[in-house]
């Protein structure tokens, strides 16, 4: 088999044993590896309100990348965006059907075949 | 008068009772020596003795720690969190600042939704950060403080000392004027064994106990035990007997 071939064997196979919605989720909303280290910091701490900045500090990445992938998670909905007087802040959206999808993305990726998948779904998106 | 209990065994009776109501107060301490264990009592105590739920602003460790920190004394804060009678909130010296200078932030939105009665502030140190002018530094401070009040909060603030045993160092102490009360922890060194103690420097509007007391963390968190007796000097990290200073200054050699 091509190497092309054996790569949209593997995609074919990766993609046809996940949960469409997660599937959806990592290709439409979580694909960067930023986005997933952002919205796995933002489940863990859902009532957290602040700035790039400071959570550019929080996730030890720098402000300029935090930033892009910030506005781009508030436009697939997952956070909210708004101004605090100068400032601009994100904090967890308040949808309860998106906050669900997360809880279950961040419960699937602790299952290790899970992560293999979505690392490879990301890097394939990437490229 | 009616008091805010802290439900700390020993320091009620220093501070006759309890904090005032609607006060700001500044714990201050080395690290480790129990300055979050003291907040985090206070908030406890107020959510499961006295019916106030509570909300925790962290401005550097994340809520796990403190779900952690709080399991090792029995406390179950995720619990008490579904229950809606905590929030622990993980957020910045200038967001909160800002977000209590608006009418309907999230913070007094939060306060009504969960009728709030008391805040630990964790910790006050981050906010030195903002400006490195003392007069601003003052003024954003104090205005955080009365935005706090303002929501009818009793409050619990940390601040980090750094020196761990001795003198203070050199951190501003101009805070110590904003704040209602003001408790300070210190390590003190008594025949080459390390201790706690604690001392209430100041209560406006309140009589309190002057004395430099021993305190413990045990496994149920914070207990303040007898006044170190006979011995002077506690403050400096090294304490004399009073009888050889004694002897030193009286007794002919």
């Amino acid at each position: 088999m091509e190497g092309q071939d054996m790569e949209l064997d593997l995609t074919g196979r990766l993609m046809a044993d996940m949960d469409p919605q997660l599937l959806d989720f990592l290709q439409h909303k979580v694909n960067t590896f930023v986005k997933w280290d952002l919205v796995r910091f933002f489940h863990d701490n859902p009532h957290t309100t602040d700035t790039a900045e400071n959570i550019a500090r929080y996730a030890g990445r720098s402000v300029d990348t935090i930033r892009v992938e910030l506005a781009e998670l508030a436009r697939a909905g997952l956070l909210e965006e708004s101004r605090l007087g100068e400032m601009t802040v994100y904090s967890l959206t308040a949808d309860a059907a998106t906050r669900d999808l997360l809880a279950r993305f961040v419960a699937a990726s602790d299952d290790r075949q899970f992560r293999v998948k979505a690392i490879y779904h990301i890097i394939r998106g990437t490229r | 008068m009616e008091r805010v209990k802290t439900g700390i065994p020993g320091l009620d009776e220093m501070l006759r009772g309890g904090f005032l109501p609607q006060t700001a107060n500044l714990v201050e301490g080395a690290p480790g020596t129990g300055k979050t264990t003291l907040g985090m009592q206070f908030i406890y105590h107020g959510i499961t003795a006295c019916d106030e739920p509570g909300l925790i602003l962290t401005f550097e460790e994340f809520p796990q720690q403190y779900y952690n920190d709080a399991a090792n004394f029995g406390w179950d804060f995720r619990r008490l969190e579904r229950e809606g009678k905590l929030r622990v909130m993980m957020t910045s010296p200038e967001v909160s600042r800002a977000d209590l200078e608006q009418v309907g932030g999230r913070l007094e939105r939060l306060v009504r939704q969960m009728g709030v009665k008391r805040v630990l502030v964790d910790s006050l140190s981050h906010f030195e950060r903002l400006s490195e002018d003392p007069a601003e530094m003052r003024a954003i401070v104090y205005g955080f403080i009365n935005g706090l009040k303002r929501e009818g909060l009793t409050a619990v603030l940390t601040r980090e000392n750094a020196a761990l045993i001795g003198e203070n160092d050199a951190a501003d102490d101009s805070l110590g004027f904003l704040v209602d009360s003001y408790i300070l922890l210190r390590y003190v060194e008594i025949e080459s064994a390390i201790h706690k103690a604690l001392l209430v420097l100041k209560m406006r509007g309140s009589d309190h106990d002057k004395g430099i007391r021993r305190f413990e963390i045990t496994e149920r968190g914070l207990e303040v035990r007898a006044p170190f007796e006979g011995q002077e000097g506690i403050l400096s990290g090294s304490p004399r007997r009073m009888v050889d200073s004694f002897v030193q200054a009286f007794v002919r050699r």
